[in-house]
């Protein structure tokens, strides 16, 4: 006769009581003789059972989770009620009173106590490895080969004296209005090549020249250009280009085309400060930093402005050009061989012949005593300024 | 906490006899009792005050639903019981969702007293009834409507026919109620379905 549907309203009905007692008769004993309607049966209350105690379990539900508001709500009022109905003594723990603050905070603190070890660990190692890392990178940004000094001063935003005595000179001399005195931001030394204008200096002490500037001793200032650069040796060779420079004079000193002896006393002229040092020591190897052939190691304190400074030795012969020191080695400072000076005008001689470079070729220092041969020296010694 | 435990258990009975005989001031005054010592218990191995209130929410659903079923067999008084069932459920908790291996709670050497509460038995059981109701639930949405309102509306909401006749507008009562069995053949087809593969 019927679908499961029917089935169900006739289940519906014998369960509320409602059928009459025949059809209640009849239908138990279809049920106790069908097997299939036994079944039909059996998950029929199967599923009513089970979605009536799901509508009862989502009341009580509702209504626990009502006692738990209503009894934070009743906490503000002491709970003697509790001994007065059914007689229960029960002494509760007591029951901290935390501030609403104090609670998030406990809560956030326990439930984020392994994040927050992690987190504090993670902190310590970033700044430790910030702090290393930095260290390193700023020893690497040390310049040139690490632990040597390239010996080019970086000059302060110092006020010089000079300044008034240039000008006044200037002045003098009757120039065309020379330009406004600025501040260089680099200087070193350098020396006569020839006697007509041609100077030597170390090529770092020019490295990002836009102009050069050529003092003397006698405040002379020249204006310079560069000829030449051997960065791999460090040398440079300047040109004056004021027209009316006239000329050195006379140089007294030679470039020795060979090698040095080792422990031959040596010494220097040169500019680390405004005023002329002069500094000496002696031959300490053969080689420079790192073994290198085209340098000598001296023996000479030396300092930034130095670099592009001669070298001589006792008998005043130009044997080198002051180039660098060594940081973390105690009194080694390195200097280019003259040899490799000498190599270098003869190349110049050759691809230009038409410019002449006229080498000295009498020594007048051999023979004087140091202070003599310094005092003849010190006119062929200037400093350069670097103006970027 | 020093007391007789007779009087205690005496107490308990009481309790027990009032909460399934439905007295709902009952219930609320054995919620209030035992929250602080499982509020304090989930606090101290590493829960929320919303994982505490959630606990007990649940431990005490299985007490009450164990009370009103007559089924509860209690050889312990109310207190080691709901604190037995609420450990139980902490740990559950606690294994699903921590990152770390073998969880330990703070108890575990006092923990002697609560072995024979059966405690574990009833947790088991709730489980049980809990994904029932849980593939119920699914099977209802998946029903779609009009038919899942009217099939809750009649055994979850205990509305009569007439009401949700006019609900739903249907005719009559009797088309109502022959519309509310195919709806059962639907759902008993879902249910049935999903609860075998769970």
């Amino acid at each position: 006769m019927q679908t499961e549907a029917d089935y169900y309203a006739l289940f519906e009905a014998y369960q509320r009581g409602e059928l009459a007692a025949g059809a209640r008769a009849s239908l138990e004993a279809r049920l106790g003789a069908e097997q299939r309607l036994g079944q039909l049966y059996a998950e029929y209350l199967d599923l009513t059972g089970t979605l009536t105690a799901y509508g009862e379990r989502r009341r009580t539900r509702q209504t626990i989770s009502g006692l738990h508001e209503a009894m934070l709500a009743a906490e503000a009022t002491p709970a003697f009620e509790e001994k007065e109905s059914g007689g229960l003594a029960y002494a509760v723990n007591p029951r901290l009173s935390l501030s609403r603050t104090e609670q998030k905070l406990r809560e956030f603190w326990s439930g984020h106590r392994a994040t927050v070890g992690v987190a504090a660990s993670v902190a310590v190692l970033a700044v430790f490895s910030t702090l290393t890392g930095l260290s390193l990178w700023h020893s690497y940004n040390t310049p040139a080969a690490s632990g040597v000094r390239e010996l080019r001063r970086e000059v302060a935003q110092i006020v010089r004296s000079q300044k008034a005595l240039i000008r006044k000179v200037d002045n003098q001399r009757g120039d065309a209005p020379t330009p406004p005195v600025r501040d260089n931001k680099f200087s070193g030394t350098s020396f006569a090549l020839t006697a007509d204008g041609y100077l030597v200096t170390s090529a770092h002490v020019i490295k990002g020249a836009d102009s050069l500037l050529v003092e003397g001793r006698d405040h002379q200032r020249y204006h310079a250009e560069t000829v030449y650069t051997d960065g791999k040796h460090d040398l440079a060779i300047l040109r004056i280009k004021d027209r009316d420079f006239k000329t050195f004079g006379r140089l007294p000193y030679t470039f020795k085309a060979g090698q040095a002896d080792l422990g031959e006393r040596v010494y220097t002229l040169g500019y680390p400060r405004e005023d002329v040092v002069y500094g000496e020591g002696a031959l300490s190897a053969r080689t420079g930093y790192d073994g290198d052939t085209a340098f000598y190691q001296v023996s000479i304190p030396l300092n930034p402005g130095n670099s592009g400074g001669p070298l001589l030795d006792g008998q005043g012969n130009l044997i080198g050009v002051v180039s660098s020191r060594q940081d973390d080695v105690l009194g080694a400072a390195f200097a280019t061989k003259s040899s490799y000076l000498v190599r270098l005008v003869d190349s110049l001689k050759n691809h230009q012949p038409a410019a002449a470079y006229r080498l000295p070729h009498a020594n007048q220092l051999a023979g004087a005593a140091r202070a003599q041969q310094v005092k003849r020296l010190q006119d062929f010694v200037f400093v350069v300024k670097v103006y970027e | 906490m020093n007391m007789d435990s007779t009087t205690a258990l005496a107490a308990d009975a009481q309790l027990i006899k009032a909460i399934e005989g439905g007295d709902e001031r009952a219930l609320s005054q054995l919620y209030r009792l035992h929250w602080p010592m499982v509020s304090h218990f989930v606090l101290q191995n590493s829960g929320t005050e919303d994982d505490a209130r959630d606990v007990y929410q649940e431990g005490v659903m299985v007490f009450y639903e164990k009370v009103r079923e007559g089924s509860l067999e209690l050889s312990c008084q109310i207190k080691t019981y709901l604190y037995a069932v609420c450990r139980r459920l902490w740990l559950k908790r606690l294994t699903s969702k921590s990152r770390l291996h073998g969880v330990r709670l703070l108890d575990e050497e006092e923990y002697g007293p609560y072995l024979n509460t059966g405690a574990e038995d009833d947790v088991q059981e709730a489980e049980e009834r809990d994904r029932r109701f849980a593939t119920m639930s699914e099977a209802l949405t998946h029903l779609g409507e009009p038919y899942r309102s009217l099939l809750e509306g009649f055994y979850l909401l205990d509305k009569s026919m007439l009401d949700l006749t006019a609900e739903h507008g249907y005719t009559n009562a009797d088309t109502a109620k022959t519309q509310k069995y195919k709806c059962l053949t639907r759902l008993k087809k879902l249910f049935f379905a999903s609860y075998k593969e769970a």
